[in-house]
């Protein structure tokens, strides 16, 4: 187990450092010069050749990433943004567990509707309620969940003079306003993400209950809540949770359209505002927090994994 | 004697070789052979016989194809017609679905939207097929260190949040009908090069491949003759099911003003925030373009699920 520990976190590093070469390449590759941008954009500084030594683009190319890199990694210095003037890890703080909470609760939701939908579409095989719940998921895996979530501010206030809360209260201060406010935007995006969850769920549920072991427990007379929620549910997790690993990206990148739609101050509205403002320290810096936390985010599930299922650490 | 007749359709006929000198004569049997179509006609038609949900993609996605090819045909008025006299107007029989904002005629616009939709979507599976069957057939050919580079280089790609990296990338190249297929295409090929570097790696181990090699085949040849056909039901998989994602990303794109710019009408750019204080005027202008985006994911939904059953089962359940 140590040995495979090591390994996971050996070949991380490498990971690591392309994901801050991407980051740093991006910004200096792309045809369309920042630093013009920039000051055409928003006017950050007086002239091109002031943002340009301000941003330590004036450098070689090798110096750069190397400062860039090395603050971040021996003074945890991300920089600061150009339109607050304030360091940019401490504004990602401040804001990430507002997103951190609405990944959380869209988790749940999507987990919670995709796992019962599956189970009971697996065990009602070719029934009724096995094609509502696939008809359901494939409507749920067609809706765009922006445009749903568009859908959920405009119709509602039309018809029935109902909007979302628009102004934002910390679940520390008081928990329950804040959980009427993270309530829509968390189940528009939980449904929406509920689809592919369901249907891995019902296949692999499918599969296991064809196994031999499943037969056994019927032939010694168990009922089918203990077969199929003790014997068979704990085998069809795997993919599910596999699943639900993949797309935690997913989860994030959809936050950007989330929290700007319901107004959220989360990470996702934060990157948005300064893409907008063409602030790119801001937009550089999200990006390469966010993907190293996908990288130790992956490596913590695949060391999980390890850890559940003894086989995987010997291949 | 003839001997190369055309066998009729009913009854057997037989021909006989005679041979020079005598003896048993050579029977062939003639009759024809049970008819066998190409595997790609046979495709199309085990998915009407056994796909209904596929079959009901395949007409969605024809008829989008249709909206897109004959636009500038069947749409009553012009894209960027306004009107100002015609402005939030009720569905009518002048303004099926009604206007917008600035009295330009819904329908029209959708239409057009299947257009730039389709462009960008068939434009980016393509660019990004042929980077995947790129990245993919080298890295598992070469193996080695070869593989070991580009796949470190590919698990850090896949580190980004794809919509995050997306953004950042077309805020960079600037918004536009171009910048926006060429970003998807690659996006869309790094992160299926995986699928297809896996189906290339069983390939290399089949014993033709050795026997290409035994026979004096070079790497071109091998991998241009021998690997490239047999990852092709696959790239057509990957490429079928992969136009829905490319779609719905163009349209969140689109969504948040960096995608295709205005005035030509996306989709996405039709649901976007910026037009949010006029859907409450007229909901209408938010129902129907999210219908229409809903109804071309669904469509190629179904039908490349439907297709990737018929040709390549081994990749059910992703």
């Amino acid at each position: 187990m140590k040995q495979y520990v090591l390994r996971r976190v050996a070949l991380a590093v490498p990971t690591l450092f392309l994901v801050s070469v991407i980051v740093f390449a991006m910004m200096r590759l792309m045809p369309g010069d920042v630093a013009t941008r920039m000051v055409e954009g928003h006017a950050y500084a007086p002239t091109l050749e002031a943002l340009r030594k301000d941003l330590g683009l004036d450098r070689p190319v090798h110096v750069q990433y190397l400062e860039w890199v090395g603050a971040i990694v021996l003074k945890g210095d991300f920089g600061r943004s150009y339109w607050t003037r304030q360091p940019i890890w401490e504004e990602f703080v401040r804001r990430f567990p507002v997103t951190l909470e609405l990944a959380a609760l869209t988790i749940l939701i999507s987990v919670v509707i995709g796992i019962a939908v599956g189970i009971v579409s697996a065990m009602r095989q070719d029934t009724p309620a096995d094609y509502i719940g696939r008809v359901g998921a494939i409507l749920a895996l067609s809706v765009p969940y922006f445009g749903l979530a568009v859908l959920v501010v405009v119709l509602p206030s039309i018809y029935f003079r109902w909007t979302p809360v628009w102004t934002y209260v910390p679940l520390t201060t008081d928990p329950v306003a804040n959980l009427k406010i993270m309530i829509v935007p968390a189940l528009v995006f939980g449904v929406t993400r509920a689809g592919p969850i369901m249907r891995i769920m019902r296949s692999a549920l499918l599969d296991v209950l064809r196994q031999d072991y499943i037969r056994t427990a019927w032939s010694k007379g168990l009922g089918e809540r203990t077969i199929v929620l003790r014997h068979g549910l704990k085998n069809a997790m795997i993919p599910v949770i596999t699943l639900i690993g993949l797309q935690t990206p997913l989860y994030i990148g959809g936050s950007v359209i989330i929290e700007a739609i319901f107004r959220l101050p989360g990470v996702g509205h934060f990157f948005f505002e300064a893409l907008t403002r063409l602030d790119y320290p801001v937009v550089q810096s999200v990006n390469l927090i966010v993907a190293a936390m996908v990288v130790g985010l992956n490596l913590l599930v695949d060391l999980a994994y390890a850890f559940l299922d003894p086989r995987i650490r010997y291949r | 004697m003839p001997s190369s007749t055309p066998a009729s359709g009913t009854g057997s006929r037989e021909a006989s070789l005679e041979p020079a000198a005598g003896g048993a004569a050579l029977r062939l049997d003639l009759r024809r052979l049970p008819h066998t179509r190409a595997w790609y006609m046979e495709v199309w038609i085990q998915l009407l016989r056994r796909k209904p949900l596929g079959t009901i993609g395949a007409v969605i996605v024809v008829a989008m194809l249709g909206a897109a090819v004959l636009a500038d045909v069947i749409a009553p008025y012009g894209f960027a017609q306004t009107s100002l006299r015609e402005r939030f107007v009720r569905m009518s029989a002048e303004h099926w679905l009604g206007t917008d904002q600035l009295g330009r005629d819904l329908l029209t616009r959708l239409l057009y939207g299947a257009r730039v939709s389709l462009y960008v979507g068939f434009g980016a599976v393509g660019v990004g097929c042929l980077i995947a069957t790129a990245i993919g057939i080298l890295s598992a050919y070469w193996g080695g260190r070869v593989d070991l580079l580009l796949q470190r280089g590919v698990d850090a790609w896949m580190a980004f949040p794809p919509l995050l990296l997306l953004m950042s990338i077309m805020s960079l190249v600037g918004p536009g009908v171009w910048n926006i297929t060429a970003v998807l295409g690659v996006a869309f090929g790094i992160q299926n090069s995986r699928v297809i570097r896996g189906v290339a790696l069983s390939i290399r181990e089949h014993t033709y491949i050795e026997g290409a090699r035994a026979a004096g085949a070079g790497h071109a040849r091998i991998t241009a003759g021998h690997i490239l056909p047999n990852v092709l039901p696959t790239i057509i998989v990957v490429a079928t099911t992969g136009l829905s994602t490319v779609i719905l990303t163009e349209a969140s794109l689109s969504f948040l003003g960096l995608g295709v710019p205005p005035p030509y009408p996306t989709w996405g750019g039709m649901l976007s925030l910026a037009g949010l204080d006029h859907m409450y005027q007229a909901p209408g202008l938010a129902i129907w373009p999210a219908v229409a985006l809903s109804l071309a994911v669904f469509g190629f939904n179904m039908l490349g699920d439907a297709l990737r059953d018929l040709l390549d089962p081994r990749l059910r359940g992703g």
